[in-house]
């Protein structure tokens, strides 16, 4: 047993998992669908993912590869994002395909795929089909505009859509262009709510014993549930306009700023400005009529004197002496960290918030950890994760254990390409 | 209630009194959780459950006023409130009107579906209505400083011994242990320690300039969501109840999950990025004509990048030896993003998305929220309906971002709580109070529709 277990307790067994039990069947590509499906994998669902025969899900091709070299069984991005599940080959054009994808919705609970709106019923497999089969199956269908609507079948990328659903008109500085979200969060967040969204509609069909069929678009996903646009959209229908980049990024106090080992951001709404001030030494001020209020603060002159004692402030200390100090005083603030800051946080290394998960191509490796933390009564710890499944790899397994393939089925198959 | 029975409540049945009325049909109709979030994270995980049908009780206090949740201030001045631009924190035609604390667009975005109670957690017949609640509830909710909680009593040791059935979700913003346990902290902090900033800042500018933006609020909010519903199965698989952590920035990093496996895998430190994609080009945003306006375009493959040549009337561009294939596009990229942006500028921005669309090229209008309140897409789709607010009057608000075909039109069913607004239904019909004794909780200042006039 490693450390890590024996601090944890022991190992849990997988069939308490929350959704163990559960039988997925995974028609996702590319990221925020199998980021979706991932976290039904980390709570103990059986994830069956569907790829192409030969070339599998086109993630296996997205960047970052190990040592930089491409390869199907390469891609940290596929490995991370489908981890825990299993992988079967199976050529979706075919009559046979198309079969072997309706025998394996007849015992499952759930089907997601994130192709283009018109592909599944293009395939035999739209909704009303696989209803037929088992009325009981949530399908949960990603998209990047949603199943209706004009922009349905238009084309989207995570810059495109962050700028029509999320926030970039108000990111970066009133005097440059507009900011995209980093890396690919846009997409990730949709998968999230995918996952969210099926496990509330599980629970209907548990009372009902009716399936449904759910529509997850990236754009009403973006504009509803990113970056709090949310409350932005109700603040222009209060009357309050279009938001801006601000500049300052806030009130006096808030912003980043240079410190003596890099940079610090800081937050001082009106509730907590005065700790902010006291934390700089500025705290007499506050009686004074041109700092009392926030109005009186308002002033261009207030900025400016403010500016005069946090900027050397800040350039005195280090990221770790600011986090002292806003800790005694209750002030809101972060440093600007890098990935390599992150990954030797010590906050993340305390919780063992990052997982070695080994793999044929890389070895053991660190991986970021589960969402959130179960505490078990008992104190036991989550059964080990299982890597991403390698192309087709366990494609006779499920033929045979889930769908009673005898060998000579299954050596047919192949033969003619379906698998 | 049975450990399987996972719609119907603690008192056996769907709550007929719910003031907000959900549709039994709901897949979370019958439900009830406490709800003790604040400002944005935690309100946002809880708002997905109520729209789908749970009975959500915030549990609020006339004499503590969290900065940020129903505004910044309880008692803001006129003239804070008519400096206030947008950025959320609005309030009605720049008002603060008698109560500015019902007047929040951030509060009353998220705020819908949702029953508000008051009562003072530091008095014993407070703790007594709070145990009563957890007795009858399926779930508690809460994302704040975790000695805060705490310190009013709210641990899972206690309300796991009244209620063994209870799913408690706890989201601290760094842990419920750890260094950082005790460290006061926004989404945008979180966000820094996290890294997001840093990458997605401009690349020629010093990191002062990185953005504050919170995509880590809402993704904890849908992280909390998910958390409850795997709770609720643990609970259908054991017949026990769960605590569950959801630390803020734990929910946050998986997001930001192919730098991490770079950094792991080859030692890669991203930094800067800006609006360069990985290895994308062209990959940028625009200007166009008029002010501030601005339209996203990006090429994934030679089909793409073929089309946008035509579009552009440059179809010279595809054989240039400086563009031929993405590699090199990536390369000169500068001299690309000159040649696109001398076609955008003098064109409109939603034009110039319509045209690319039709030629199958993605490209995205840097929309503000007037032009989100108009989009046709979303106008078809049914994405906005209206909701009458008793001291916040009739706006537009949002559906739920995603949808389902049998219940479809999914959305506010009643306006955000005011203050206390639900008292009476809650101490009388969920925690069982007489009339008497909900008016001695009355007349010991636990029931108001006002902040203390203490309370700035």
């Amino acid at each position: 047993m490693s450390m890590a277990s024996q601090q944890q307790g022991e190992r849990q067994d997988a069939a308490v998992l929350p959704f163990s039990g559960l039988r997925v069947i995974d028609l996702t590509w590319h990221v925020a669908g199998p980021f979706g499906t991932r976290r039904l994998a980390d709570w103990g669902a059986d994830v069956i993912k569907i790829e192409r025969p030969g070339v599998g899900d086109p993630g296996r091709d997205i960047p970052p590869f190990y040592e930089d070299q491409p390869g199907l069984e390469r891609s940290g991005l596929f490995m991370y994002t489908n981890l825990g599940k299993r992988s079967m080959t199976l050529d979706l054009k075919s009559e046979r395909g198309r079969q072997i994808v309706l025998d394996l919705v007849k015992d499952a609970d759930v089907l997601v795929e994130s192709f283009r709106p018109r592909v599944m019923p293009s395939l035999g497999l739209d909704y009303e089909t696989l209803r037929a089969v088992n009325p009981r199956l949530i399908m949960t269908s990603i998209s990047n505009y949603g199943q209706t609507g004009p922009y349905r079948d238009w084309e989207a990328t995570e810059i495109t859509s962050y700028a029509m659903g999320g926030a970039m008109i108000n990111t970066g500085h009133p005097e440059r262009e507009p900011l995209n979200f980093g890396g690919r969060v846009a997409a990730y967040q949709v998968g999230a709510v995918a996952a969210a969204a099926t496990s509330i509609h599980l629970l209907s069909v548990e009372a009902s014993g009716e399936g449904d069929h759910l529509d997850v678009g990236a754009l009403p996903v973006w504009m509803g549930a990113i970056d709090r646009r949310q409350s932005y959209l109700m603040g222009y229908q209060y009357g309050g306009g279009n938001s801006t980049r601000p500049w300052p990024a806030g009130a006096i106090g808030s912003g980043t700023w240079i410190c003596q080992d890099g940079y610090f951001m800081t937050t001082a709404g009106p509730a907590m400005f005065p700790r902010f001030m006291q934390m700089v030494g500025m705290g007499d001020l506050l009686q004074t009529p041109e700092w009392s209020t926030p109005m009186a603060r308002s002033a261009p002159e207030r900025l400016d004197e403010s500016l005069a004692v946090i900027v050397p402030w800040m350039l005195e200390r280090t990221k770790k002496e600011i986090r002292a100090e806003c800790q005694e005083f209750g002030v809101l603030g972060g440093p600007i960290n890098s990935f390599e800051d992150l990954h030797n946080d010590e906050q993340l290394q305390h919780t063992q918030f990052f997982q070695e998960i080994d793999h044929p191509t890389t070895g053991p490796i660190a991986y970021p950890g589960y969402h959130v933390k179960l505490h078990f009564v008992d104190g036991s710890g989550l059964p080990a994760r299982k890597r991403a499944p390698l192309l087709g790899e366990h494609t006779d397994e499920i033929l045979r254990d889930v769908l009673g393939r005898d060998e000579a089925e299954i050596a047919g198959l192949r033969s003619e390409g379906v698998v | 209630m049975t450990a399987d029975n996972s719609s119907v409540n603690s008192l056996g049945a769907p709550n007929p009194g719910n003031p907000t009325k959900p549709d039994p049909d709901l897949p979370l109709a019958g439900m009830r959780i406490i709800d003790f979030t604040v400002v944005f994270a935690g309100p946002y995980g809880t708002m997905q459950l109520a729209d789908w049908g749970a009975e959500i009780i915030r549990v609020e206090s006339t004499t503590h006023f969290a900065s940020t949740t129903r505004g910044m201030l309880a008692r803001p001045a006129l003239a804070t409130v008519q400096a206030q631009t947008n950025m959320g924190m609005g309030m009605p035609d720049s008002e603060p009107g008698e109560r500015p604390w019902n007047r929040s667009a951030v509060f009353n975005a998220h705020g819908r579906n949702k029953l508000s109670m008051t009562v003072n957690l530091r008095t014993e017949e407070g703790q007594e209505a709070l145990e009563r609640l957890v007795a009858v509830s399926d779930a508690l909710v809460e994302n704040n400083l975790p000695q805060s909680m705490e310190r009013q009593g709210i641990t899972w040791e206690r309300l796991s011994e009244i209620n063994p059935k209870l799913i408690m979700i706890r989201m601290p913003a760094f842990g419920l242990d750890g260094p950082y346990k005790s460290y006061r902290s926004w989404g945008n902090h979180m966000e820094a320690i996290s890294g997001h900033p840093l990458i997605r800042t401009y690349p020629d500018l010093s990191p002062e300039y990185a953005p504050a933006g919170v995509p880590s609020d809402a993704a904890s909010g849908i992280g909390a969501t998910l958390a409850f519903l795997m709770g609720k199965r643990y609970l259908k698989r054991t017949g026990k109840g769960l605590l569950i952590e959801a630390p803020t920035a734990e929910n946050f990093v998986p997001l930001l999950g192919d730098f991490v496996m770079d950094y792991s895998m080859n030692g890669r430190v991203w930094t800067q990025m800006g609006n360069n994609h990985f290895y994308l080009a062209p990959h940028n945003v625009y200007r166009t004509q008029g002010e501030d306006q601005w339209v996203t375009i990006a090429c994934r493959n030679e089909e793409q990048w073929q089309a946008l040549c035509e579009r552009m009337r440059h179809p010279e561009l595809v054989n240039d030896p400086r563009f031929k294939d993405n590699e090199s596009r990536f390369e000169n990229r500068a001299e690309l993003d000159v040649i696109i942006s001398a076609w955008t500028a003098e064109k409109h921005a939603s034009w110039i998305m319509e045209q690319l669309q039709l030629v199958g090229v993605p490209s995205g209008a840097v929309i503000n929220e007037r032009d989100a309140t108009e989009d046709r897409h979303l106008e078809h789709r049914g994405f906005f309906t209206r909701v009458t607010h008793p001291e916040a009057g009739t706006h537009k608000a949002l559906m739920t971002p995603f949808k389902s075909m049998n219940n479809p039109g999914v959305g506010p069913r009643r306006h955000s709580p005011r203050l206390g607004e639900d008292n009476e239904y809650i101490y009388k019909s969920v925690l069982g109070y007489s009339d008497e004794e909900y008016a001695e909780f009355d007349k010991k200042g636990h029931i108001g529709m006002d902040y203390d006039p203490s309370i700035p």
